[in-house]
């Protein structure tokens, strides 16, 4: 009797690794195809976005790394700090481009007069807390970057110092969730 | 199966229960880290936090207020426009005051706290409940009611 080879590792890491790339490349179309939309702020609604999605991505990334950081378990701190500096530098993007586009926002005939005439709660209680707490990813991320870096590899042998790493990672993946979710609510609504 | 390496568990024995120093109780061989900086550099962007949303509640007082505030935002692009390309308005000016509070403190903690040692575990808790109070200030149906309310007292609304 004849049977077939199980499937073996390179093949199911490949599989995983495209599947991840798949997915990457359709996130990333939510908001890469605003370059194509008929506005004339479609460059700072696709940097905006793709600077956004980019740090949720990353963000997310770095909770899985955050868990074995709460257990205990060792990890590779020279990567995690690479990691992390990417992390605050994308969190600046999004911040910076969401400066940008918050201008049309606000300018006449934007967004928010169009949402403030049909349904002013958006504007004035999502809206205006989206635009303050999608700034705390940033010196979160900046804060943990610098702990990383202070205590270099001695952190391995404070426990109570990764665990408060981990929590730094996890605060700042939830505001930019928070921020993320409010903001697409909003371009749904009413785009730029 | 994979096994996990853990860290080392001295530290779990550590756990002091005060904010009294607690390196001292590591032995020689384990480099001294001072959290002291850490808690500064973790307690900066939350003071920055809190400066947003005080200068963001007064903007909306009075007029005046608003002008005050975006006073400090000039040097940002885009800071002052109209048309249909906009600006940030006075956004700019809490986002400045926002940023020198958070360098400041940060600094000034640093420094005051660069041979300081904390306890983290305490330092959790109060990290999280200053991020989820700030938080809140900036949902307008919770917060509008005492911000009016202390306006009021101050005589501004």
């Amino acid at each position: 009797m004849h049977s077939e080879p199980p499937l073996q590792g390179p093949l199911s890491r490949n599989l995983a690794r495209t599947q991840a790339g798949l997915a990457l490349l359709l996130l990333a179309g939510i908001a890469g195809l605003d370059f194509f939309f008929p506005t004339s702020y479609r460059i700072q609604a696709g940097l905006h976005g793709l600077s956004s999605i980019a740090s949720v991505v990353v963000g997310t990334m770095l909770t899985h790394r955050a868990y074995p950081l709460i257990r205990g378990v060792r990890v590779n701190f020279r990567s995690l700090r690479r990691w992390v500096l990417g992390s605050a530098v994308l969190n600046l993007l999004g911040v910076v481009s969401g400066n940008w586009i918050y201008m049309r926002y606000r300018g006449q005939d934007g967004p928010r007069d169009w949402i403030l005439a049909r349904v002013p709660g958006f504007h004035n209680v999502l809206m205006e807390f989206k635009e303050f707490v999608s700034l705390f990813p940033f010196p979160l991320m900046v804060a943990v970057t610098f702990v990383l870096f202070y205590c270099s590899d001695r952190i391995h042998a404070r426990r109570d110092l990764t665990q408060f790493v981990a929590i730094g990672i996890l605060a700042s993946w939830f505001f930019l969730m928070l921020g993320f979710v409010a903001g697409l609510v909003l371009s749904k609504l009413r785009f730029v | 199966m994979k096994r996990e390496m853990y860290l080392d568990p001295l530290p779990e024995r550590l756990d002091v229960g005060s904010m009294q120093s607690v390196a001292s109780a590591y032995p020689a061989s384990v480099e001294r880290i001072y959290s002291g900086p850490v808690v500064a550099a973790t307690l900066a962007p939350i003071l920055g936090f809190f400066t947003l949303m005080v200068t963001h509640h007064l903007s909306r007082l009075t007029k005046g207020l608003d002008q005050f505030v975006h006073s400090f935002g000039l040097w940002i692009p885009g800071a002052i426009g109209s048309g249909p390309n906009g600006s940030i308005g006075s956004y700019s000016g809490k986002e400045t005051l926002a940023l020198i509070v958070w360098g400041i403190s940060w600094a000034t903690l640093h420094f005051l706290w660069r041979r300081q040692d904390f306890s983290i575990r305490h330092w959790i808790p109060i990290f999280l409940g200053l991020l989820g109070l700030v938080t809140v200030g900036f949902f307008h149906p919770v917060i509008d009611p005492l911000v009016l309310w202390l306006a009021s007292l101050a005589g501004i609304a």
